[in-house]
């Protein structure tokens, strides 16, 4: 099968599968574990579970799922993280987290595929810390929003990994077939993660900042400088400029992005480098 | 003297640019499209071009390839209200040192066009240089040279060589020897005769206060306090001046600084020098639920100011102390200077601040100050300990 024809087949059964309700998400056992060895201790607080959880994008964006629903009475509201958790209490969160542990594993038999999603996950947290650090220089109020925007805004990624992971399996474990390379693997993701990540967001109901840094983080709006989707595209471009990215990368256009972010969001050379310094150290940890 | 030519269309942005930039001491030369602009660049000589993106008759990214096809390597800024970045990207290929958004603030174009000329990376390194400004702050630092050192006691650490206290710029040189020896051995002080090697040192080193004598030969220093400003944005810029019978410190903030310092030095404004920039770290320290305040030392006519910076700082601190929790807020006062009322005045203050964040105060201090605030009405029932161990007890109680 081409990686166009897998693209077209895979994008229509995300999208059915998230309009039905029937998408199976796998998180990071290690996060969630962590987490609940966490909730066991009286004294633990949200934050303390939220700066672990945050390390996990599908595990955050089902936490603020459950919290913005209808059923906490906080629907489209913005929120973060630790608020949403505190809205959900330790009962129901740590619910959340056995379902989540339950899930299959996020492997794949090709190594290469492995250190692939990795790096998904390691930049989806670069792009969390980074926004919210350019953010809480220029003096936003909105710096912690801005992680989970950074953290969320590749969240079709994951989504669309875990299909793959699924068709993987059937095909060589079932059919004994072969399965696409590391190349074709990135590829595809590349191509439909887009809008899945939109269409997820927008059935889960997430903050309307967030969902607009799902949509399109690949320009910036000149007339909201401070905005999250502004700090998530810098961000984003600085992420890649450090080297923690899979995938194609243009590396012209990722330096222009970079220049243009400097003027738009106020960022002085000094400060830039104190961002990414130490970057890679920050985002590890916790895949494995 | 370095000329700058600015290429835009809007007569407004021309103006602005000259002005910012004339201000920095470099001469403008203007053109109104890419057509003129190299024209000009044809004629005169120029250090760097501020260059718009569209205009009529030549936009800016064809100028900015006429101008590399014909061998001119000028440095360009690029500054236009464009952000595709398609057009940016393209931009970059041609060669443009760095980018100005529109509208921008003056502090932007000053920085960036003086990083150009004196030959900066600007962004290029970002990111793939992770552990590379270390590097670059270590080579710094081996060129660091201490003009006016410290006394052996306080030599400065390889990270410290970056970052020191006090840069003073007088072209006498007795002026930093002399302040030298009024400051502490831990305030570290560079001192130069020059405007250019001062300016050359703000481009290594990061320093909290500058002082810039108002009367070196050949030299505004008005305009000098604006570069440093640039190149220093986090430092206090002060005048060094001469006591007059006029109002200096109105004429130097008119000219930029943010405050004077006079000459010659006096032990008392030393201690007003280190006390506004030095010591205020240390004044009102928060740890868990415990303000605790530096112990009054000065002398009587220090009272007032003593309170005053109290005054300043308590707010935030007590919100700290709010912010984690706490149900109960410690105040240490250490000895506090007990003349008049203001010892009562300020914890009333400090009782209402608490009680709006829902916290109930208890006092930590002498005998004296205990029995002092007993004869107000709204202090006499304040819980007081002899130390913040009994105070601790006492809420556990």
């Amino acid at each position: 099968m081409s990686v166009e024809k897998l693209c077209t087949e895979l994008e229509g059964i995300l999208l059915k599968r998230i309009q039905t309700d029937q998408l199976f998400l796998p998180t990071l056992p290690a996060v969630a574990m962590k987490v609940l060895e966490i909730l066991r201790d009286p004294d633990a607080g949200m934050k303390e579970v939220a700066l672990v959880m945050e390390k996990d994008p599908v595990l955050a964006a089902r936490a603020l799922r459950m919290a913005t629903s209808a059923a906490f009475a906080g629907a489209g509201k913005k929120i973060t993280l630790q608020e949403a958790l505190a809205r959900l209490g330790t009962k129901i969160l740590k619910g959340l987290l056995v379902e989540a542990s339950a899930q299959k594993l996020f492997i794949s038999k090709n190594p290469q595929i492995n250190e692939a999603l990795r790096t998904l996950w390691e930049h989806s947290v670069a792009v969390g810390v980074l926004a919210r650090d350019v953010l809480a220089l220029t003096g936003a109020v909105d710096s912690d929003s801005a992680y989970l925007a950074g953290l969320l805004h590749d969240v079709g990624k994951p989504v669309v990994a875990s299909v793959l992971l699924e068709l993987e399996r059937q095909l060589t474990d079932v059919y004994q077939k072969g399965w696409i390379d590391s190349g074709e693997w990135l590829d595809v993701i590349g191509k439909i993660h887009r809008p899945i990540g939109v269409a997820l967001a927008e059935k889960w109901a997430l903050p309307p900042p967030i969902v607009a840094c799902v949509r399109d983080a690949a320009e910036y709006d000149k007339s909201n400088r401070h905005s999250l989707a502004n700090a998530v595209c810098f961000a984003n471009a600085l992420a890649k400029k450090s080297g923690i990215f899979a995938g194609a990368l243009d590396a012209d256009d990722n330096d222009a992005l970079i220049m243009i972010g400097r003027s738009a969001i106020g960022i002085s050379d000094d400060i830039l480098r104190t961002l990414t310094k130490g970057l890679r150290e920050r985002v590890t940890g916790l895949y494995d | 003297m370095p000329a700058i030519l600015t290429v835009d269309d809007s007569r407004a942005v021309r103006t602005i640019v000259a002005k910012q930039v004339k201000e920095l001491g470099f001469e403008v030369l203007e053109a109104e499209d890419g057509v003129q602009g190299l024209e000009q660049l044809q004629t005169a000589t120029v250090d760097l071009v501020l260059l718009d993106v569209t205009m009529p008759n030549m936009d800016g990214p064809t100028m900015l390839q006429k101008m590399r096809e014909s061998g001119n390597q000028t440095p360009v800024i690029m500054l236009t209200s464009e952000s595709k970045r398609s057009i940016v990207a393209g931009a970059m290929k041609a060669g443009i040192s760095d980018y100005i958004l529109k509208p921008f603030k003056p502090e932007e174009l000053r920085s960036k066009v003086l990083s150009v000329l004196q030959g900066e990376p600007g962004a290029q390194g970002i990111g793939s240089a992770d552990g590379g400004s270390a590097a670059a702050a270590a080579e710094l630092a081996a060129k660091a040279e201490m003009s006016v050192p410290a006394p052996p006691s306080a030599g400065p650490s390889t990270n410290a060589a970056r970052f020191v206290d006090v840069m003073v710029v007088d072209d006498m040189e007795n002026v930093a020897k002399k302040l030298r020896s009024m400051l502490p051995a831990h305030v570290s002080l560079v001192g130069f005769t020059s405007a250019q090697s001062a300016l050359a040192s703000c481009r290594e080193k990061v320093y909290r206060v500058v002082l810039i004598d108002t009367e070196i030969p050949d030299v505004n220093s008005g305009v000098l306090a604006q570069q440093t400003r640039v190149l220093q944005p986090h430092a206090a810029v002060l005048a060094l001046a001469l006591r007059t019978a006029n109002d200096v410190t109105k004429e130097v903030k008119d000219q930029g600084f943010d405050d004077v310092v006079f000459k010659p030095f006096r032990p008392e404004s030393i201690d007003d020098f280190l006390l506004q920039y030095f010591d205020n770290q240390d004044f009102l320290v928060v740890e868990d639920n415990v303000l605790k305040v530096a112990p009054f030392t000065g002398r009587a006519d220090r009272v007032d100011r003593f309170y005053q910076r109290l005054q300043g700082v308590y707010g935030d601190a007590l919100e700290k102390v709010a912010a984690a929790c706490h149900d109960e807020v410690v105040l240490d006062m250490g000895a506090p200077p007990l003349e008049g009322d203001r010892l009562p005045k300020f914890i009333v203050a400090v009782i209402g601040k608490a009680k709006e964040y829902g916290m109930t105060l208890s006092l930590v201090g002498p005998a004296e100050a205990r029995k002092a605030l007993g004869g107000y009405t709204e202090t006499k029932d304040l819980k007081f300990f002899a130390s913040v161990q009994e105070a601790r007890a006492g809420a556990a109680a």
